[in-house]
Parts: structure tokens; sequence; C-alpha cells
């Protein structure tokens, strides 16, 4: 059981948090040199591992943002309103979500193995974000940027939960 | 135990086959479906390149002794195979060649990739041996429904 990375959306679809568990090859240590201005691709300038391009962080952001926003509407079309897209998986990795109603996103990617998550990502929500991010009164309302999630408590909270909840 | 429907996207992104089999699935027109089509499509590309780290080959590569290099067939990144939700569960079948079968089941069904590769042999059996079929244009094959419902009605549910 190995828990990859875990992502926050807000509702305006910004990754307002973001967070890895596993260190990024080295190949893409080169990367930080570029200018980050170039938004467009060059075929010389990325870096490549095993024939695969190695997103950066923001752009894996981003294309998990993507992603779980087609998929969600997607079941919702199909299913109804209430119908929820809890999972999918691939041969390599597993991707769970949990949307609160007031419509932020909870992204947890695991190894193939793990079962459903969405009670932990409930948890996550119920224990950890609103005890130590909505409830902080120096946090701002809205989190643009990432202001007032990643603090000291909250990272502390994730932390010692994925290693006990979720490692064993 | 219920097989809610069967769509087939061909290579380039286009739906060529649709079949309901059973209702519980929300009626779409099929200008929606082709749009859903699509969207499938795209996000399935995505969802492939979208490797964690840990599993990224450079990462195997380099923690794998040398000897285990060598497997004959390399793991390939599949992309989406199995979509979770709460009133259904999507499974997608990728062949070789790119065409996606994709079957709506109940979250509970089991052993649906048995019941997609048999459908895929339906598949090879009366669309793709078909003299009268165009490649990668929808499938219109009276003896490939008939199959398909036999199959369906008869073993899975």
């Amino acid at each position: 059981m190995t828990v990859y990375s875990f992502y926050i959306f807000d509702r305006h679809t910004e990754c307002i948090y973001s967070r890895r568990w596993h260190a990024r090859p080295t190949s893409s240590t080169a990367k930080n040199a570029r200018p980050q201005s170039s938004s467009t691709i060059t075929s010389n300038g990325e870096s490549t591992a095993g024939g695969r391009r190695v997103l950066s962080k923001e752009d894996d952001a981003k294309l998990i943002f993507g992603t779980i926003f087609s998929l969600r509407n997607l079941a919702q079309r199909l299913g109804g309103e209430e119908n929820n897209f809890i999972s999918y998986r691939t041969n390599e990795y597993k991707l769970h979500y949990y949307e609160t109603p007031t419509r932020i996103k909870f992204v947890m990617v695991t190894d193939t193995k793990m079962n459903n998550l969405r009670v932990a990502l409930h948890q996550i929500w119920a224990n950890l974000y609103v005890e130590y991010v909505v409830k902080n009164p120096l946090s701002p309302q809205e989190h643009a940027g990432g202001v007032g999630v990643a603090n000291e408590l909250f990272e502390e909270g994730l932390e010692r939960f994925v290693s006990t909840v979720l490692a064993t | 135990m219920v097989v809610f429907a069967l769509l087939i996207i061909s290579k380039a992104g286009g739906l060529i086959y649709n079949r309901e089999f059973n209702a519980g699935l929300a009626k779409l027109s099929s200008n929606d479906l082709l749009i859903l089509a699509g969207t499938f499509h795209g996000v399935h590309a995505i969802t492939r390149s979208l490797a964690p780290v840990a599993t990224h080959p450079a990462n195997r590569l380099s923690s794998a002794p040398p000897s285990s290099i060598a497997a004959p067939f390399p793991l390939r990144p599949t992309g989406l195979e199995v979509l979770e939700s709460s009133h259904f569960r999507l499974t997608c079948f990728q062949t070789v060649t790119g065409t996606k079968f994709l079957l709506f089941t109940e979250p509970s069904q089991p052993n649906v990739d048995v019941v997609i590769k048999r459908i895929y042999e339906l598949y090879a059996d009366f669309v793709m041996k078909n003299p009268f079929y165009t490649i990668e244009m929808p499938v219109r094959c009276q003896k490939f429904d008939g199959a398909l419902d036999g199959y369906i009605k008869g073993n899975v549910r």
C-alpha cells in the first residue's frame, strides 16, 4: 500500500494544496534551470525518461484537475445528478476522489491495490482541513494560490494520517 | 447483476457503436454520446501520461537490478481501465490497435474482464470478418447485434 500524492482543488478550479511522497526522477532536476515563462513545449528542452515526458508539479496538478473534472461530469451525465465519481484505476496507479458539498475536491493517487479511500478523504476533510484550515482565524476565506492551507498543523496531521492509517 | 450498455470507440476517438442492454443509465442523445466518447478518448490519453513518480520508468530502471530489465514484455501504461462511481462501473478495454470497448455495469458485477474479452471476440468474428464493413466506420451488423444480445442476456444476467 503506497500513497503517491495528494491534491486539494478549490471551487475555482485552482490547486490549493499538493503533496508528493516520492522523490522525483533525477532526470527532471535539469528542468529547474529552464526559464519558467515558456509555456510551449519545446522538443529539446523537455526532460524525458523512458520515452515519456516528466511533468512538472504544476502541469501534473492541471492534468489531474482536467481529468477529474471530465470524469465527474461524465459520471453525472450518465448516472444522474446524485451519482458520485469515486475512483479510477489504470495498470500503474489508482486515483481516489472526494468532493465536499462546497465543491472542494480531494484527490489521492495511490498504488492499484489500495481499497476505496473515499472515507479516508472524508476524514482528511473533516478532521484536518476543517479543523486546521477552515477554523484557523488567520487563514483567508478563499485560498488563492494556496495561502493558508499549508500550515504546520495541517501538514503534520496529514503526514501522520497517511503514515499510520494508509500505510498499513 | 446488470450490464447497462456497451460503447465502442475507434482509435481516432469517434463513437462507432453503442448499445443499451438494460435501462439504468440516463438517456442521452446521439450527439451527447458522441461528445462523451470524444471526451473519454482524451481523458484516457491523459490518464496514460499521468504516471506517479514511483512507477515511472526512470525510477524503476534505477532501482531494479540489471538482470530484471530484460523482461520480454515491459509493462506499458494502459490509461484508465476501471472507473467506479456510486451508480455504475465503467470498464475500458483497449485493443492493441487502439479500439476501446467501454462496458457499463453495476458496481458489484463480477468478472467484467471475461465479459469484455468475449465481446471483443464477437466483434472480431462478426464485425471485422464482415466483408461489407468499412474499418473505422459505425458498426451496423445484424449478426453482431444478435450475438451480443444472446451472450449478454443468456450468460451475464
